[in-house]
């Protein structure tokens, strides 16, 4: 009785216990949902399953199924046979397209919903509420206006002299496009949030001393309010690179498990999925995925070596 | 010494809920007579020994809709008061179904008894993952089946599922449609049909036929039916196929509906004769023929209830009607669709789960949940006249077919079906030549074959 009391009474054990309990759950469910699937997708990636019968080990030759459809791919095959090269080839374009828009978008609505203007509450429900809206509803609305005959394309017609509609959806050209622009939507308000926030911590100081010295409205935007918000821009940018390079419910409902019209709308996400569910081989899809792992860990490390140091 | 209470506390809900976790997920063989769960340690055991042993076995389906859902509910409830010894769980599965399945064997989970769509068969029973059913049921009894719907599911003399129902390709035509433009008669031949469908366009200003862009099922029925083999393939060189004169011709043929009765069409300012859904704002066949935006498509079954509920005002008999799928030069082919139910070959209760599958699928189970229900035709001989069954279906079995091909393409059906469509529709919207898909088909054949 008397060793335990004691251990409790010292403080330092009690925070200790205290924290460790309610760190527990959470470590626990990330531990068994991600890291042992990880390394369970790793120990996959070297061998050949079909889910049913055994497993069998084939060394490295998922990674090298990997490799072959890239090199396939380089030398200009058509969609079908190079799946995992397309799909990388469009999320790379949608990434190039989505990410600067929406952290641009996100900072410009966090600026207006920033001013001390009447209604300013609106505006900020307003932008937020895409984000509080499910990704598929959102996609599906969309497959909607984007219809030939549909509202976008009504709208374009009246705002631009001579306009043809397009078929948004079933075309080559425009479906990823269409699918970038969902997502941009989609998502602008959600960073919003955070860059109205990082706005809100700035001091107040610094904007009167600039005001003081004479600086205008813009020049204290873009002198200020820009470099101060720049460790969350870094996490903006990094957090919309995950997101964007991993896209799957967006391209799954507009543009369908194979990607639409020539594989227009196809991603690494549709293609993993494709593999391990339609192809029935686990393993390569493994192996893909890891792949994406790469690629999304290093454009992230390299973003953050670069710009995430200069931080405060 | 509060604050050592509410630690000690805490600690114990951790525990509590990791063991409690830890249960979940566990046997479903639970006795009958317990009801709660004690929570002291000093629980006597000695009741479980008294009450009678009850197996439980899972079935898993999807639903086609809240009715099939209840009628199906129903019938488990009524097996169950007939055997009281068996308790059934009817689990549905909405989405992505044998993805799920299969996944659920990779995790060991898997159910006893499973709905299996005949595509994806041939990866359950290549892999032993389906209990053989001629081990379980009397040959009279398997009799009673359509025997070229057992077919697909056979392999070194055993049969491994039974089909629960089926369904098959047929004409759908517009009478009204079909009087303006001056026909009396639904086509006989594929000529006719793509004759008529121009002829449709011109009098009425609607396009006389919609199909799938790609839609390699779909097109299968004109290559057989005019001489070309069955499509199988199941190693590299079954490639071959596709250098088929016959297949060549007709590929051509099929792509060119849409080339020419669709995209040239608009380009001489012309009614397309020729559409996919997604071109008159529908979603699929069966939505652009219950909008009346199209005269004739070719679909199956599942069109005949989507239409009496979503068109009630659309009135077979008076409005539309149904005829055969056009003949080839060498007979007239029709496609079927079939779902088997499969026992697992893991099932610890193999027997009790068939005792369930002969309820579901014996005279009785067919008669409410297929006949009386609408959706498909029933797989069991003997029901052609029955009066229950809706006069829609009835005729579509009444048309004599000279073969009836099932929808399976080899063990890799799912991929192939998905890859040969695309490249067809990529044809058909011009982006690559009739003989550059063909080639890519080939290809794709090779390689999803090769490994």
């Amino acid at each position: 009785m008397f060793s335990s009391f004691s251990f409790y009474e010292k403080a330092r054990n009690k925070e200790i216990v205290a924290g460790l309990s309610l760190i527990s759950i959470a470590v626990i469910l990330n531990i068994v949902f991600g890291y042992f699937a990880m390394m369970f997708a790793l120990y996959l990636s070297f061998f050949k399953w079909d889910y049913i019968g055994e497993m069998q080990f084939v060394g490295l030759k998922n990674f090298e199924i990997v490799i072959r459809d890239l090199i396939r791919g380089l030398h200009g095959a058509p969609y079908l046979l190079s799946p995992f090269y397309t799909g990388l080839k469009n999320i790379l374009i949608y990434t190039a397209i989505v990410v600067p828009v929406q952290t641009f978008l996100a900072i410009v609505l966090a600026a207006f919903a920033n001013q001390k203007i009447k209604g300013q509450q609106f505006f900020k429900v307003s932008y937020f509420l895409p984000a509080t809206t499910s990704s598929v509803i959102v996609a599906l609305i969309f497959i909607w206006l984007f219809m030939k005959n549909g509202f976008i394309n009504f709208a374009l017609a009246h705002i631009i002299p001579g306009f043809q509609p397009i078929d948004w959806i079933n075309s080559r050209e425009y479906l990823l496009l269409a699918i970038a622009i969902v997502a941009i939507w989609g998502t602008s308000g959600h960073f919003m949030v955070s860059f109205l926030a990082a706005m809100q911590a700035i001091p107040k100081e610094i904007y009167e001393a600039a005001m003081l010295d004479g600086a205008g409205p813009i020049r204290r935007f873009f002198f200020i309010t820009i470099p101060m918000l720049r460790p969350m821009i870094v996490y903006v940018v990094v957090m919309g690179l995950i997101g964007a390079l991993q896209m799957f419910d967006l391209a799954w409902v507009m543009a369908g498990a194979n990607g639409g019209p020539g594989g227009a709308g196809y991603t690494v996400a549709l293609d993993i999925y494709n593999e391990a569910f339609t192809r029935i081989r686990p393993g390569v899809a493994a192996a893909k995925s890891w792949f994406l792992f790469a690629i999304i860990f290093t454009t992230t490390y390299l973003f953050q070596k670069k710009y995430g140091r200069a931080m405060r | 010494m509060k604050k050592v209470l509410v630690g000690g506390l805490l600690i114990f809900a951790l525990l509590f809920a990791v063991v409690a976790s830890g249960c979940i997920g566990g046997q479903t063989q639970t006795p009958t007579g317990e009801t709660k769960t004690e929570t002291q340690v000093k629980t006597e055991t000695k009741v479980e020994t008294q009450v009678q042993e009850k197996v439980f076995i899972r079935f898993a389906g999807w639903s086609a809709g809240e009715t099939e859902m209840k009628n199906y509910e129903r019938m488990i409830k009524e097996f169950e008061q007939k055997n009281p010894t068996i308790g059934v769980k009817y689990e549905v599965i909405t989405q992505m179904f044998h993805e799920n399945i299969l996944a659920s064997f990779g995790a060991g989970v898997a159910p006893d008894v499973f709905y299996l769509d005949s595509s994806w068969a041939p990866i359950f029973i290549d892999k032993g993952a389906l209990y053989p059913i001629s081990d379980l049921a009397d040959q009279s009894f398997i009799d009673k089946f359509y025997p070229f719907l057992l077919e697909p599911f056979k392999k070194n003399g055993k049969l491994y599922g039974l089909p629960k129902d089926w369904s098959m390709l047929a004409l759908f035509y517009n009478k009204k449609l079909f009087e303006q433009a001056g026909l009396t008669k639904p086509p006989e031949t594929w000529e006719e049909l793509e004759e008529y469908a121009k002829i449709i366009a011109d009098k009425t200003g609607k396009p006389g036929l919609a199909i799938y862009l790609g839609g390699f099922n779909r097109y299968v029925p004109v290559a057989v039916s005019n001489g070309a083999p069955k499509p199988w393939f199941e190693k590299p060189e079954d490639a071959s196929w596709f250098d088929n004169p016959v297949v060549k011709e007709t590929l051509a043929w099929y792509i060119n509906l849409y080339k020419k009765g669709k995209i040239e069409r608009e380009q001489q300012g012309l009614t397309p004769y020729v559409v996919a859904p997604g071109d008159v704002g529908a979603g699929w066949l069966g939505d652009a023929f219950g909008q009346q935006q199209v005269a004739m498509v070719i679909s199956g079954n599942w069109m005949i209830p989507f239409l009496a509920d979503q068109f009630p005002d659309f009135k077979y008999g008076e409005d539309w009607d149904i005829a055969p799928v056009p003949a080839g030069k060498s007979g007239r082919v029709t496609m079927a669709y079939t779902v088997i139910l499969g026992i697992n070959a893991k099932s610890e209760h193999p027997q009790e789960a068939w005792k369930f599958v002969e309820f579901l699928l014996g005279p009785e189970g067919q008669k409410e949940l297929v006949v009386k229900a609408g959706q498909t035709l029933p797989s069991m001989k003997g029901f052609e006249n029955d009066p229950d069954m809706w006069p829609q279906h009835r005729k579509t079995l009444s048309f004599k077919y000279d073969d009836m091909i099932v929808f399976l393409w080899g063990p890799k059906s799912g991929p192939l079906e998905g890859k040969f469509s695309d490249a067809m529709a990529a044809a058909m919207r011009g982006e690559m030549t009739i003989d550059e898909a063909i080639e890519v088909m080939k290809q794709v054949v090779q390689e999803e074959l090769s490994s």
